[in-house]
């Protein structure tokens, strides 16, 4: 156990490199966090976030290979060489993907496993199992199955599993990715009353949600710090690089025919999800999906996909309608040995456009690397670069967005509308409201008894109404 | 949570009922023994609210597999009484082979079965810690019953995605079967690698071997079902021990 009387870190000429990339993944790292700060990490993808995470937690080098030189000091002491389990009491790590950390099947068993691991009386496991539980609001899942949880309540519970273990620094890797706006208010606001930890350090690339907090912000490019911004500063996002400060695209007018008609669908797995709903993707149009996590905004994305059936109402696509879908999961639609493999598997333009593409996609580098061994964000970008191959002209895209940068946020805003440009029609559900606001013709709000469908303003006029402010884009900006 | 029949009973109850069952079945030459250990199955499964019917999935394959073993082993075996002499012969120890083997193989999945649709995982690995089994061994049972569902999940993604591309596996030729493990079991196998990846980080993130013992959870409260299932179990292993003194092969 890592035993210290403060939770100050202080990164001295901290370089990690990889034996596979030529690049150091960090820099000369120097930087001092003390103890009780709220610290944000940002910068473009694959500036070493992860990386730095994981040499702060000792997963490097002390589980994943890599060379490192200069030293971490946690409460003062050289931490670079110690085990995970070691420094676990110290630093916790809430990882990127919450279901990839859930490794029992009980809620209660899950948030309970660390203490156990420490040895800890029965009566003090308990007790920290309540507080965790009922410090991330899911007190009411803890006798559930960890399977049948969404995907925000899975990142709750990862978070409740790492506070169970009351480290003196908590460290959170893109907490937003999978909480719908509700979620991350609630978490922030969580995380703001002060959860039993006295030193919190987020990566995220979303800077603009964490307002509440507001975070001292360290900001990394190429594995260098190149910028530090003090707590409360006002941002200007874009010329940061940064997500956020999104300007209004330019619509197409909708009078193109619709590609796919859905009337009076409903659908449910176990228990109703979508009931007597109508909707028609009209060519030129963007529509996006927002709602709270579990509402069936992907479950309508696989009924238009004709990956499900309606249980009742009518789903017509239009003959000649292609179908482009890429999945929230990347790695589910990576079948090739290269990336560019990948991409030939049903390009059907010459070795040039493929080119084109791929460095749109900030990808042309990798063009012979495995398509599995990318990052998430770099797998999301190749599914929709396949996608776009197929020419197709209704376009459904799952949270694309999650794990990508400004600039590649404004690739795939590019493509979007350059498929809506040409006839096509594009449904993408986000949790980015600013963003969704900024991009799309229509919104449709979705959650398990109600489905409004409109222009954006009326949308979100409702919802204003109805005292959802959090899914309106002024409770972002 | 489920407390009815064998839910409520002790994890190592369970664990002894299924090693009995399974351990009868295949030590005995008679049909009676796991024919008997298959009713056993039905009638706990019905006390514990669990339709038997329901137990394993792609029930007809199993069924089909089980009359292949029984077809199999009856033509194949030629000793013993003729039963049925003309299209095809079939001879009593062909039939009694047949009836034992598809029998036992019902016993073991069915037993099996049962024991995970009833038993927390959680608590069986509890219960083997306080046997002295190290609980570094005892938690791969959780982690193990972990992978089950995310390998369905995982598959089920896998073909929806080979759909959405227009990407065709067939396993009717040798060319197909390639296809298909290049297309659907490298992508689900690769992901189970970086699953694994992911919760070994997430476990050492949370002191796992950290010390050589661990905090045991709650055993959960005793019900007369533990005795019900260890006596069920020593009663199929009693059958089993009179059968084979008696010499009785049917």
């Amino acid at each position: 156990m890592w035993s210290s009387s403060s939770s100050e870190i202080d990164f001295r000429d901290l370089t990690v490199r990889y034996p596979d990339r030529k690049a150091a993944a960090l820099c000369a790292i120097n930087e001092r966090i003390d103890e009780g700060d709220v610290v944000t990490i940002a910068g473009p993808s694959g500036c070493g976030k992860t990386t730095l995470c994981r040499t702060l937690t000792g997963f490097i080098p002390g589980m994943i290979l890599a060379e490192v030189s200069g030293d971490v000091l946690l409460g003062g002491r050289s931490a670079l060489r110690a085990r995970p389990e070691d420094l676990a009491t110290f630093v916790g790590l809430v990882q990127q993907d919450p279901e990839a950390q859930i490794c029992t099947l009980n809620v209660r068993q899950e948030v309970a496993f660390g203490p156990e691991n420490l040895c800890l009386p029965g009566p003090e496991v308990e007790s920290r199992v309540e507080h965790a539980l009922g410090a991330m609001g899911i007190s009411h899942l803890c006798e559930r199955k960890t399977t049948t949880l969404s995907g925000g309540e899975k990142q709750r519970l990862a978070i409740a599993s790492i506070l169970a273990m009351e480290p003196r620094v908590l460290l959170l890797d893109e907490p937003t990715a999978n909480l719908d706006p509700r979620g991350v208010r609630n978490l922030f606001a969580l995380l703001s009353k002060g959860v039993p930890t006295r030193t919190l350090v987020i990566v995220e690339h979303r800077v603009e949600a964490l307002r509440a907090l507001a975070p001292r912000l360290i900001l990394l490019d190429g594995g260098r710090i190149v910028d530090r911004y003090p707590a409360r500063e006002r941002l200007d996002y874009a010329s940061l690089g940064l997500r956020g400060g999104w300007a209004p695209t330019e619509g197409s007018e909708s009078s193109r025919p619709s590609w796919v008609e859905a009337r009076g669908v409903s659908f449910g797995y176990d228990e109703p999800l979508l009931h007597d709903l109508s909707l028609s993707l009209r060519g030129g149009e963007v529509l996006a999906l927002i709602g709270p996590n579990g509402g069936g905004k992907t479950t309508l994305l696989r009924l238009l996909a004709g990956l499900e059936r309606p249980v009742s109402g009518t789903i017509e696509r239009q003959p000649g309608s292609r179908i482009g879908f890429v999945f929230q999961d990347p790695h589910h639609q990576i079948f090739e040995r290269t990336v560019r493999k990948e991409m030939e598997l049903e390009h059907p333009d010459p070795i040039t456009a493929i080119d084109a593409e791929l460095q749109a996609a900030r990808l042309a580098d990798l063009d012979n690397a495995a398509p599995l061994s990318l990052s998430l964000g770099e797998q999301r970008r190749l599914t929709i670069a396949t996608a776009l191959a197929r020419r197709p002209n209704v376009l459904l895209l799952d949270e694309p967005f999650i794990g990508q940068d400004r600039r590649n946020v404004l690739w795939i805003i590019d493509r979007i509308r350059a498929v809506a440009a040409e006839g096509g029609a594009v449904v993408l559900v986000t949790h980015d409201i600013p963003l969704a606001s900024a991009l799309c013709d229509r919104l449709l709000y979705l959650e398990r008894d109600a489905a409004w469908i409109g222009r954006s303003e009326d949308v979100f006029d409702r919802l204003r109404e109805r005292g959802d402010a959090e899914f309106t884009p002024e409770a972002w900006s | 949570m489920k407390t009815r029949g064998l839910h409520g009973a002790g994890a190592m109850a369970n664990a002894f009922l299924l090693f009995c069952l399974v351990g009868s079945a295949l030590a005995s030459d008679a049909v009676l023994v796991p024919l008997v250990g298959f009713a056993a199955v039905c009638v706990l499964a019905l006390a514990s609210g669990e339709r038997p019917t329901r137990l394993v999935p792609l029930r007809a394959f199993v069924v089909l597999f089980a009359l292949v073993l029984f077809v199999a082993q009856a033509l194949s075996l030629r000793t013993g009484a003729i039963v049925v002499s003309s299209p095809i012969r079939l001879t009593s120890d062909g039939l009694l082979s047949g009836a034992r083997m598809a029998c036992r193989f019902l016993v073991v999945l069915y037993a099996s079965a049962l024991f995970v649709r009833t038993t927390d995982p959680d608590r069986l690995a509890g219960a083997l810690v306080r046997i002295h089994v190290p609980y570094r061994y005892a938690y791969l049972i959780i982690l193990a019953l972990r992978f089950v569902p995310f390998f369905q999940d995982e598959l089920r993604a896998v073909r929806d995605a080979q759909r959405v591309r227009g990407i065709e596996v067939s396993v009717r030729s040798p060319r197909g079967v390639l296809r298909a493990v290049r297309y659907t079991f490298v992508p689900v196998l690769v992901s189970g690698l970086q699953r694994v990846d992911a919760m070994a980080i997430s476990m050492k993130g949370r002191c796992f071997g950290l010390y050589r013992t661990r905090t045991l959870g709650a055993q959960g409260a005793r019900s007369g079902w533990s005795t019900v299932a260890a006596l069920s179990g020593i009663a199929i292993v009693g059958l089993t021990v009179v059968v084979w003194y008696c010499g009785w092969d049917v």
